[in-house]
């Protein structure tokens, strides 16, 4: 008897702790399993890591973003003279050189563009190929891998125009890949192994292919706001005479289409051969130069809808 | 004697156990769609991936939209800052609405009804209790939902900068569209 008193107790036990489940289970519960659903979706999905940069620069070099598809970016730089140039040349601000450029994104992972530099009245063209994307879920990737060939014109006149002068001599090629990386939400590092080549170089000892090593990041500190740098390291037994590594630092500002790129670097060129391989200028003795890039974003592709 | 006591105590423990078997009818593939309406510029999104949930039996409903998967927007680098600087959708991925319904339906005749549902809009990760009313129509497979509501962004604590002041409406309009069907 004693022991049917047990169960029953147990019985009643039992089914008033599962009406009590009962009540308890409210709508969080639907919502729970609402998640439960999105994070099956999300393993299964895969997500591309976005905005590991602001823009597709980063101070004078490339940044692993790409344009959007059907979206021409307007790149106006300037890079002014030298900051030690004292009070009379404005820290420099009498003297500028300027680079205008266009991008676009034919796809989202192939973006090709062009520009014109007032230095050594250069032409550039270049594209930029995303080969990997950082993702996560299905498919996982840790890093963003793009690879980078520009192409060079110089088309400032020969400087012996007696001598036998080849075209040739006016170009100068780049391939650059960049492997970058999204570690949080503020930061972002990449690195840049490039090959600069140029078909002529002034004294017959100095190599024609120059293999550097970049490294760049950025550091958000507000969301509309970050600090980056970039430094490109050459072999010192490989390079041009009289050049030194290029370091840049500077700041990212973005309001809405626009990014404002605010920077002080050694180097004046903007293009690849010329930052990397044709610096001069030694932070140590303040031949820097101040530059902003500004970037304005125009949606020129047909729109999907929403 | 003892068996059949048993027996009695076993299908008990059935009954007990067993889950109160309640009727959700549910979606995949709702459609949410925003505007904000500023004097500068209209900025217009929708996404078509909304889950949804609701236990007919006790009233209540969830519902719940990944932030990223919005797609619209007048470029594609105001879609990254509406993730990014806004809904800040990688800390908080979901915007999700649940609660109870009001009003008392009968599922089973088929027909137009309004509805108040009350319950919490969290949006931005920041939690607002809201009465949201409603059209909920009883069809044979299920119902379908559709509401028109806006959200306050100070109430969601999503700043506006000062130079996208006139690009960006402080209430934005919201329409939810869902056909919710029977398990």
């Amino acid at each position: 008897m004693r022991k049917m008193f047990g169960y029953a107790m147990l019985a009643i036990a039992v089914a008033i702790s599962a009406m009590g489940a009962g009540h308890a289970q409210d709508t969080t519960d639907l919502l729970s399993q609402l998640e439960q659903e999105v994070i099956g979706d999300n393993k299964s999905a895969t997500n591309y890591t976005t905005a590991t940069f602001k823009t597709t620069r980063l101070i004078n070099g490339h940044t692993v973003e790409n344009v959007a598809r059907g979206v021409l970016d307007v790149k106006i730089s300037h890079r002014f003279g030298k900051l030690n140039n004292g009070l009379y040349e404005l820290f420099g601000l009498d003297n500028a050189t300027m680079r205008m450029g266009l991008d676009y994104g034919i796809t989202s992972t192939l973006m090709v563009g062009f520009g014109r530099s007032t230095h050594q009245k250069t032409l550039d063209a270049f594209f930029k190929w995303k080969i990997l994307r950082q993702s996560t879920g299905k498919r996982r990737m840790p890093i963003t891998l793009s690879y980078v060939p520009t192409v060079a014109l110089k088309t400032l006149k020969f400087e012996d125009p007696n001598r036998k002068n080849y075209f040739s001599s006016r170009l100068f090629f780049s391939h650059q890949l960049i492997i970058g990386r999204k570690f949080s939400e503020g930061t972002s590092i990449q690195l840049m192994p490039t090959l600069v080549h140029r078909n002529l170089v002034t004294y017959a000892d100095e190599p024609n292919d120059i293999l550097a090593l970049g490294i760049g990041g950025r550091q958000k500190i507000s969301k509309r706001v970050s600090i980056n740098a970039e430094y490109y390291y050459q072999h010192p037994d490989y390079k041009l005479r009289g050049t030194t590594n290029s370091l840049s630092l500077g700041f990212d500002i973005e309001t809405g289409g626009h990014v404002f790129q605010l920077h002080v670097t050694n180097s004046q060129g903007m293009a690849e051969r010329t930052f990397i391989t044709e610096t001069t200028g030694l932070w140590e003795k303040g031949d820097l130069y101040f530059g902003f890039n500004i970037s304005r974003v125009f949606t020129v592709g047909k729109r999907k809808r929403g | 004697m003892c068996s059949r006591f048993r027996l009695f105590i076993s299908i008990l423990f059935l009954v007990a156990a067993m889950p109160l078997q309640a009727q959700v009818f549910s979606t995949n593939n709702g459609k949410v769609q925003f505007r904000s309406d500023a004097p500068l510029e209209l900025i217009r999104a929708s996404s078509d991936q909304m889950k949804g949930k609701l236990d007919i039996g006790r009233k209540l409903f969830a519902f719940s939209v990944p932030v990223s998967t919005f797609e619209g927007f007048n470029n594609p680098l105001q879609k990254e800052h509406f993730n990014e600087n806004y809904m800040e959708s990688n800390l908080h991925p979901n915007a999700t609405f649940s609660g109870k319904i009001i009003e008392d339906i009968d599922f089973s005749v088929p027909g137009k009804y309004t509805v108040r549902a009350k319950g919490n809009l969290v949006v931005h990760g920041v939690s607002q209790e809201r009465i949201i009313k409603s059209e909920l129509t009883v069809t044979p497979s299920g119902c379908s939902i559709l509401s028109n509501f806006t959200v306050l962004l100070a109430d969601h604590q999503i700043p506006i900068p000062k130079v996208v002041h006139e690009k960006l409406a402080s209430e934005i309009k919201v329409e939810v569209k869902a056909s919710l069907i029977k398990p």
